[in-house]
């Protein structure tokens, strides 16, 4: 079971790689804070399951909680950023 | 960042988190010494939870519920504990912050003072950072200005 | 032969349900009426009987003591140690919590419901559920057939739903869809982006706006629901 998740946990590292080329490279703010706000939410997963993988799952759970917060406050500051400063 | 927008989903979901996020961030900075956290990552998150509501309720309602005066006010009551357990430790004849002389108030093991004071020092230090962190994040959105400041212009000029 | 019998019976039986129907919306209708005269009268003897401040510290109390019960249990359920050290802690944390943001979780929420909302939110879970499943199925044909067969459009309607809390959750119901997002709400005016014909013809029906509309109970839509517990009330009076 614990290989399984490590695997599970390596293909989401491979689909966060994934969103950080559109967030490099994209085209536009818009999408690089949508492939931003995309590996926070992966990075939530993956740190749940390195909590199983560490039989540490509690102190993990609330490590990702805060993982949460932080990346829906900062999606929603920046959004709010441009949509005031008129950039879109 | 300081009007007030018409976005309702944001509002009524924000409205809905705040509570359990501030609920979280004392969880954090009670059970600091059993899980991850403490005093400043507790701080942090009471912190975020008042940025969340000046970000989706605007300036005004944000300086209703808690003004630049109160930051000041809670800033300056948490480093007073902090300092406050620290002296006390001091006067009653030990290193500042020993915390194992408080068991002489507490009629309690020195052990078990040891817990009790840092849970104190961790509140205060969570007091203070969510105070400093919210009038930054003020001072940012106002851009410096102080609304009597410019009544006062507006009187004046 | 037995087809034309099957479609009689059929015909019968939609009749029958129209009528039961209208009897309900009559019915709903009629006592919604005699609810909202009570309730001005009310209002208005409230107002005459007591000061204005009078009311509010009462909503103010009842919110906050609901306030402080539902963050308890968060806190229990986050701490998880049950000695008296613990939950000592957690009831001056909850106070503090609900003397800070007591307006905040119950703002426009009428109390009585609020069971029966909970009842009707999880009988309607599993159809949620089910949608999310089907529609990330077709997302996922979209994403991984090689011709990329989307058409993506902005859809734009009225809604029939009426407080801001039941709006929101009928915009993130959508979100959660996958294929189609919510951009935004004006004034009760929806503007959804569909990634396909398929997902947008699939809003358009309005299920999911009627699921909404019966888990929140607003108040002029009848549905299937609803006549049933009509009739069970009929029954009984009967």
């Amino acid at each position: 079971m614990d290989n399984f998740f490590l695997w599970l946990g390596m293909g989401l590292f491979f689909l966060v790689l994934l969103c950080l080329y559109r967030g490099v490279f994209g085209p536009g703010v818009l999408n690089r804070v949508a492939a931003i706000s995309a590996i926070g939410t992966k990075t939530l997963v993956i740190l749940l399951i390195m909590g199983y993988i560490y039989q540490r799952v509690d102190m993990f759970v609330d490590i990702s909680m805060v993982y949460a917060l932080l990346n829906f406050l900062g999606t929603i500051t920046v959004a709010k950023y441009l949509e005031m400063s008129g950039e879109i | 960042m300081t009007r007030l927008t018409d976005d309702i989903i944001i509002r009524a979901v924000a409205r809905i988190m705040i509570p359990f996020i501030q609920i979280y961030a004392l969880y954090v900075i009670m059970h600091g010494h059993h899980s991850p956290g403490g005093g400043f990552q507790g701080g942090v998150i009471l912190g975020a939870s008042f940025i969340l509501y000046l970000i989706t309720h605007g300036l005004e309602e944000a300086r209703a519920r808690m003004s630049e005066l109160k930051a000041g006010i809670f800033s300056a009551s948490g480093l007073l504990i902090y300092s406050g357990i620290g002296l006390l430790c001091l006067i009653l004849g030990s290193n500042f912050l020993d915390y194992g002389r408080l068991s002489l108030i507490l009629k309690v093991i020195p052990a078990q003072a040891r817990s009790l004071g840092i849970l104190g020092v961790e509140i205060g230090v969570g007091i203070t950072v969510m105070a400093v962190m919210f009038s930054i994040f003020f001072d940012i959105s106002t851009g410096g200005i102080i609304p009597e400041d410019e009544e006062i212009k507006e009187e004046n000029g | 032969m037995e087809v034309t019998v099957l479609i009689q019976t059929a015909d019968k039986a939609f009749e029958i349900l129209e009528k039961a129907r209208n009897e309900a919306r009559e019915l709903l209708y009629s006592s919604a009426k005699i609810a909202s005269e009570t309730k001005s009268l009310e209002a208005k003897r409230a107002e005459q009987a007591f000061l204005s401040g009078a009311q509010h510290t009462k909503l103010a109390i009842r919110n906050y003591t609901l306030t402080f019960f539902m963050l308890f249990a968060f806190w229990v359920l986050l701490s998880g140690r049950l000695d008296l050290f613990h939950l000592t802690l957690g009831v001056l944390s909850c106070l503090l919590i609900s003397y800070l943001s007591y307006d905040l979780l119950f703002a426009n929420v009428r109390i009585g419901d609020i069971r029966i909302m909970f009842k009707r939110f999880f009988a309607a879970a599993p159809w949620f559920l089910s949608q999310i499943f089907t529609a990330n199925l077709h997302v996922a044909y979209l994403a991984l057939s090689p011709k990329m067969p989307i058409d993506p459009s902005i859809l734009r309607f009225n809604t029939k739903l009426e407080s801001d809390i039941s709006w929101v959750a009928l915009a993130n119901s959508i979100t959660l869809t996958p294929g189609t997002i919510t951009i935004d709400i004006r004034d009760g005016e929806f503007f959804v982006h569909a990634i396909d014909k398929k997902v947008a013809s699939d809003l358009d029906t309005g299920e999911m706006e009627d699921k909404i509309a019966h888990v929140f109970m607003e108040a002029d839509h009848i549905y299937i629901q609803d006549i049933l517990d009509v009739s069970r009330i009929f029954g009984e009076l009967k």
